[in-house]
């Protein structure tokens, strides 16, 4: 007894070290790991919790077979991953100009950087539920600030933003990249402050102009923070849900319904819980391609 | 003199890009519902009343609201700290092997998409009785901000030099003594910098909480002015107060400790 107590005093470094670690693998094998098991396990079956139908039937690969021919599936798909091709490259975009805004010489001119560098984090404490509410009412027909400002510039029709399907797409894209380009811009920030002053100062030596230094120098420094929230800003742009439903709704009918809100309608509103496992356990699939090319960038800078 | 115009310009535009949506609402809570309707639209209000700001927590258990946040928010980024903490430490300090593995498989953890985890999690706890309480969020959210302490807490304890540990130790202090004594005060920082990413995380968080607490009582801000029903139309100026009620905590929060939020996040944190 004494010599357990001992050795709980002063373990050894491995004991100590499986000591510390279990309550993180504790938390993440019951909140990831069981979960994504019975994922996957509920996904071969025909489960439904309404109407007090519980009882689950074994049904092999027949949701799997129901997937791939489900238009609806399809459908979101598709959204998923136009949304992530537009907002992605343009947030990037934005968060590359923002970024280089705000890596002027403010201090060496007497101004002080904190407005700048809280017009960053703002949108990106903002919760994305909020921004969607914000920018829904921006795009509001009758009483939005867009709408108005098109007025001013001479636009006959107010244009029903979130009641057209390719408008209301537009409106969303537009809401993701202003609320995503700010995280990107702070990483690309602390990306171009890393970059040696010196490499410029030779340049201008050599003579090369603002803009070959800008994709000689410039660019090339950064491309390893533009990887890392490249990579980052895809998984996350995959699971978008927030924003779609507080401004749309999946709307108009299933025009901008992503692949989470149709997991999430098919799961927690209809309580299919079967058919909602399949569709999630295909977009982990889709997301794992990704996640693992994020893993292989970390392993390689560590 | 040109440069100067031409740098404060670019603060402007940066600046106006990031606080136009929350200056709007600002306007828009402070106008009545009969302005809002008029048209052309108003910019700035005609007669600027805070009524909204009071129906806001009269129409709605707002304040519940904003407890519930807090309460989940609160619980579960210490719990994430202190476990983030100890596996943090253990990865940075002791002589394990594989360590690069566990920290990327704590990290890989966060990658999952949440509406995956989504499905089994609300079935879990339906069966558990555990949806609508303050549990059925506190647990998810504790794991989800694991993977960002960890690699914020990690770095910062890579930074504390061993000596000063093992000083304390040959003082007489057992590890777990040098852990509390020496390594904790020094990480204080850090953990304070994780702490704030979480609390962030946790504050935002929709998707969960949407599924597993809908039931008016136990909304979460974000769920609850999304869920807010107007009697006949969405009520704008209602909504506005209610969300500027909602951004002002996470606001002074950030504006306090900016350099330490830009450093967390440049250096572990990866969130959307």
């Amino acid at each position: 007894m004494a010599a357990l107590i001992d050795r709980l005093r002063d373990p050894s470094e491995k004991t100590l070290g499986l000591l510390l670690l279990a309550p993180a693998f504790l938390l993440l094998a019951l909140i990831v790991v069981y979960p994504i098991g019975k994922l996957v396990f509920n996904s071969f079956f025909d489960l439904r919790l309404s109407g007090g139908g519980g009882a689950a039937r074994f049904v092999g690969l027949e949701n799997y077979a129901l997937v791939l021919t489900d238009k609806d599936f399809w459908h979101a798909t598709k959204n998923t991953v136009l949304i992530t091709l537009i907002t992605v490259p343009g947030a990037l975009v934005v968060g590359l100009g923002l970024a280089l805004l705000a890596n002027l010489p403010f201090k060496k001119m007497g101004l002080p950087m904190w407005p700048v560098r809280l017009a960053l984090l703002l949108p990106w404490a903002l919760p994305l539920a909020f921004a969607g509410l914000i920018f829904a009412w921006f795009f509001h027909t009758e009483y939005g600030v867009v709408n108005d400002v098109a007025r001013r510039f001479g636009a006959d029709e107010p244009t029903m933003w979130l009641l057209r399907p390719g408008w209301a797409f537009a409106a969303i894209c537009i809401t993701i990249i202003w609320k995503t380009s700010s995280f990107m811009a702070l990483i690309l920030l602390a990306g171009l402050q890393m970059i040696p002053r010196s490499l410029y100062e030779a340049a201008e030596v050599d003579g090369a102009s603002r803009w070959q230094q800008f994709w000689q120098i410039t660019i090339p420094m950064l491309m390893p923070s533009i990887v890392v929230a490249l990579i980052f800003r895809t998984i996350t742009a995959l699971q978008t849900f927030d924003i779609p439903y507080t401004m749309t709704k999946g709307g108009p009918g299933n025009a901008t319904e992503t692949l989470a809100m149709l997991i999430h309608k098919t799961t927690i509103e209809y309580l299919d819980v079967g058919y909602g496992s399949t569709m999630a356990v295909c977009m982990f699939v889709l997301s794992l391609a990704v996640t693992a090319l994020y893993l292989k960038r970390i392993g390689q800078q560590a | 003199m040109k440069t100067r115009l031409l740098v404060l310009l670019a603060a402007g535009i940066v600046v106006a890009n990031g606080f136009f949506p929350a200056a709007w609402i600002l306007l828009t809570s402070l106008k009545t519902e009969a302005e809002l309707v008029s048209k052309p639209i108003t910019y700035w209000p005609a007669n600027a009343t805070l009524g909204n700001y009071v129906q806001a927590f009269t129409d709605q258990p707002l304040l519940r609201y904003l407890g519930n946040s807090a309460v989940v928010a609160a619980v579960s980024t210490v719990v994430s700290l202190v476990v983030a903490a100890l596996a943090a430490y253990a990865i940075a300090r002791l002589n394990l092997r594989r360590r690069q593995l566990i920290l990327t498989c704590i990290v890989a953890s966060s990658m999952f998409p949440l509406v995956t985890l989504l499905v089994p999690i609300f079935e879990t706890m339906r069966t558990l009785g555990l949806l609508n309480t303050y549990t059925a969020l506190v647990l998810p959210y504790t794991v989800l901000n694991l993977p960002v302490c960890t690699l914020v807490l990690v770095g910062f304890f890579q930074s504390i030099p061993k000596d000063l540990e093992n000083a304390a130790m040959i003082d007489g202090c057992t590890r777990l003594g040098a852990l509390v004594r020496v390594v904790v005060p020094l990480a204080a920082p850090g953990v304070f910098t994780a702490g704030i990413l979480a609390f962030v995380n946790a504050w935002d968080e929709f998707l969960l909480a949407l599924s597993l607490n809908a039931s008016a009582s136990m909304r979460t801000l974000p769920v609850g002015i999304t869920l807010y029903q107007g009697e006949f139309t969405f009520p704008w100026p209602i909504i506005s107060a209610a969300l500027i009620v909602a951004i002002v905590p996470i606001a002074v929060l950030i504006a306090l400790f900016q350099e330490r939020v830009v450093g967390g996040l440049t250096q572990g944190g990866l969130k959307g």
